[in-house]
């Protein structure tokens, strides 16, 4: 369905994106997982036409995506990171200006109004400004405004950013719904968790470039390790901490270790360890391995670094 | 007293930082400043108004008139023009007939005709004429003051000259000769002095009454900056001098004043107004709108001309209704030139139009373009003539005050207003204000397109 072949673009010095070559298929919840500035709202902008690539081409079922023609953007619907609505104008003003964009109008423009401010629980909220709506609402009309006119592709850049859980989850909610109603979606995130949850193809990006590719199962194949030992940062731990290095890769996050062992070594060995060092079992917890780890392993720093 | 210290560091470091903050609290201020003191004579050798064109037509053969437009030249107030130039650069003086059309083509706005019967022997006193387009009604007042006051200078010689040339009628040359002759013996007689240079003075006019005069003329103060019908000294000059005025434009204008006001402030609260919606530019910019729209089957193009096209009509209905609310409040004839009015106005509205949407392209932030939209909004109407006429400004200022949109603006509602300007007659205003939003516009498009506004 979407095809980007050999796109590179720079902003000066930099390359944002460096010879991304990358196919979607129709029906799929591609996630595109890296961290700030790895050039996933670079990528999405390409597509959505804000932007021209320097080298290389974007199609969309066979229409080219550029700036200058709007022809394949009619296609589309993006979803920005901001809040891209008036705020002092109602939900149902906005999203009959967005409509109209899209060449909807009157009793086809009203139905489908009614339909996305139904769909996203605002239909209550019609008629009042942006502006008095909570963090959520505001994400929940954003990402109707994008569903008007029926896009094939989905584009949500960092969608739910600031979002709290209960709106967030009504979103994700929402939107495995219109992926399993046939809707193709790029998900952009730096939460492995959202990735893990809604995608069915991620692509890990960083530094421009696209390190990774595959479902989640496939991705995490790549891992020389399968599984992850995690325990607290605690002064009881550190002589562990200190002398484990040698059986594997130790990190440490939020005030959790992870230990994920050489290929060469067996689990067996570091629980020896803890077992000299007086450590009871109880610390321990052994977990299947993560994309960050993934991307621990691919990048040799974390995600949210 | 250290947290008291610490806070007020940190207002001045955020000061300090605030480069827009500095130039609106020090720079604009010092400017502004500079201008209204130069307006009011403040540093300057030459205070007052400075430069006013002003045509002289000399009919007249006497030598005192000769004097008359001399003293009007050395006056620093007028730019004296006394040449037609012909298209193929060739001059030859100007004569009456040239003045009409060349007043209601603006190239002057007064000018005063010295006829061939300046001075007759079938009345006491001076003739002139005053052909004047006051559509600058402060200028119009310090005008006739200072004309007044150079020819009230001039005066006391031809009003001599007048009675000599009715006694001459009245009682003979011979006869005047012989009064001439005993006045001069008697005046020498008593107080001393040249009998023949004394002679020559009263057969030239020359009574002495200048002296006089100018007494008079400083007991009243009468300095030149009264109106024409102001304090004794005026009595007089009105009672010597026979003054035929004419008012070539603006004779059906009941309030020539509201016309410059009204205009005045409401292209620059319009200039504002567009400027602050090149601040909100950048509000779309960084709420994603723009992204949002130009995601969808919106160009780049369509969104600037969009802006632009909002501009121009959120101008001219700021403008009409300014007007408008001129004709409630001060009688501004809106309706007698609605048509041509609503020209000038969209010209106007483009012209700020773009020097919003320019604000826009060759800032980084709302904030600079804000700031930076104050500081030439202030400054353009200070100098384009918003708060005061222009020719109250030094030369230099009035060439300045040209290469702004107010002064343009000014023009062009005063020509429309004042002058009742038919459509071909605004033409070279309305092409000076729509060639700017040209320029203007080009660049900003051209900036916009290469400025991340969009991405």
């Amino acid at each position: 369905m979407l095809q980007l072949r050999s796109v590179t673009k720079r902003y000066g010095a930099l390359t944002a994106l460096s010879d991304i070559s990358l196919d979607i298929e129709r029906g799929e919840f591609f996630g595109l997982l890296g961290p700030n500035g790895a050039g996933k709202s670079t990528l999405m902008s390409l597509v959505a036409g804000l932007r021209a690539a320097d080298a290389g081409t974007l199609a969309l079922d066979g229409v080219a995506l550029t700036t200058a023609d709007p022809t394949g953007r009619l296609a589309l619907g993006l979803v920005p990171q901001h809040i891209a609505l008036y705020q002092e104008l109602s939900a149902d003003q906005n999203l009959r200006i967005f409509g109209r964009l899209y060449g909807l109008r009157g009793a086809g423009l009203r139905e489908r109004v009614d339909e996305a401010l139904a769909a996203v629980q605002l239909i209550d909220r019609r008629k009042d400004q942006v502006k008095t709506f909570s963090g959520g609402m505001q994400r929940r009309l954003n990402l109707a405004a994008a569903l008007l006119h029926r896009p094939k592709l989905l584009l949500c850049d960092e969608a739910t950013v600031g979002v709290d859980p209960q709106s967030r989850n009504a979103i994700f909610e929402y939107l495995e719904r219109l992926n399993r109603a046939g809707l193709t979606i790029i998900y952009s995130t730096h939460y492995m968790e959202e990735a893990t949850r809604l995608c069915s193809r991620i692509g890990i990006i960083d530094h421009g470039k696209i390190l990774a590719l595959g479902t989640l199962d496939e991705l995490l194949t790549r891992l020389p390790f399968e599984e992850e030992i995690r325990f607290a940062a605690t002064t009881e731990a550190a002589p562990l901490a200190a002398r484990v290095s040698a059986l594997g890769e130790l990190t440490t996050l939020d005030g959790t270790h992870r230990f994920r062992p050489h290929p060469d070594c067996k689990l067996s060995a570091f629980f020896a360890l803890t077992e000299s060092l007086g450590l009871p079992a109880r610390l321990f917890t052994s977990q299947r391995p993560t994309l960050e780890a993934l991307f621990l392993h691919l990048t040799g720093r974390n995600i949210r670094e | 007293m250290r947290i008291l210290l610490t806070l007020l560091g940190k207002d001045f470091a955020n000061l300090r930082r605030n480069r827009a903050a500095l130039v609106l609290t020090f720079i604009v201020p010092m400017v502004i400043i500079y201008i209204v003191g130069l307006v009011f004579g403040l540093g300057r050798n030459d205070s007052g108004p400075s430069g006013i064109p002003f045509a002289v037509v000399n009919e007249s053969d006497n030598p005192a008139a000769q004097k008359l437009v001399a003293a009007l030249q050395a006056e620093k107030s007028f730019r004296i023009l006394t040449k037609f130039v012909n298209p193929d650069k060739t001059t030859r003086p100007l004569t009456e007939a040239d003045l009409r059309p060349m007043i209601r083509d603006r190239q002057f706005s007064y000018a005063l005709v010295i006829p061939p019967d300046l001075l007759s022997d079938s009345r006491l006193g001076l003739h002139l004429k005053i052909l004047s387009d006051p559509r600058n009604d402060i200028e119009s007042q310090i005008v006739n003051g200072l004309l007044q006051k150079t020819i009230f200078s001039n005066v006391p010689q031809l009003l001599g000259q007048s009675l000599q040339a009715r006694a001459k009628k009245y009682v003979g040359t011979a006869e005047t000769d012989t009064f001439n002759r005993a006045i001069v013996r008697d005046v020498v007689a008593t107080f001393g002095g040249d009998p023949d240079r004394m002679l020559v003075s009263m057969q030239n006019g020359d009574f002495g009454f200048d002296q006089l005069t100018q007494r008079l003329a400083t007991a009243t103060g009468s300095t030149g900056q009264a109106g024409p019908t102001e304090g004794a000294g005026t009595d007089i000059f009105s009672r010597i001098v026979e003054i035929d005025r004419e008012q070539v434009v603006g004779k059906d204008v009941k309030s020539p004043a509201a016309t410059r006001i009204v205009g005045g402030y409401a292209v620059m609260f319009l200039l504002f107004a567009l400027s602050n919606s090149a601040a909100a530019f950048f509000d779309e910019k960084n709420s994603g709108v723009f992204q949002r729209l130009l995601s969808s089957p919106v160009s780049r193009a369509q969104l600037l001309w969009s802006r632009f096209l909002y501009g121009v009509l959120f101008g001219l209905v700021q403008l009409m209704a300014l007007f408008f609310a001129g004709h409630l409040l001060y009688g501004v004839d809106v309706f007698g030139h609605l048509g041509n009015l609503l020209i000038v106005c969209a010209s106007v509205a483009a012209a700020c139009t773009g020097f919003g949407m320019l604000l826009a392209a060759i800032t980084r932030s709302a904030a600079a373009a804000s700031s930076l939209a104050t500081m030439l909004v202030i400054i353009m109407s200070a100098c384009g003539g918003a708060w005061f006429p222009v020719s109250f400004m030094p030369e230099f200022m009035q060439h300045i005050a040209r290469f702004t949109i107010v002064y343009w603006a000014i023009e062009g509602f005063s020509a429309v207003l004042w002058a009742g300007d038919s459509l071909g007659q605004l033409l070279p205003i309305l092409g000076i204000l729509l060639g700017t939003t040209a320029v203007v516009m080009t660049i900003a498009v051209w900036r916009l397109n290469r400025s991340p506004m969009f991405e």
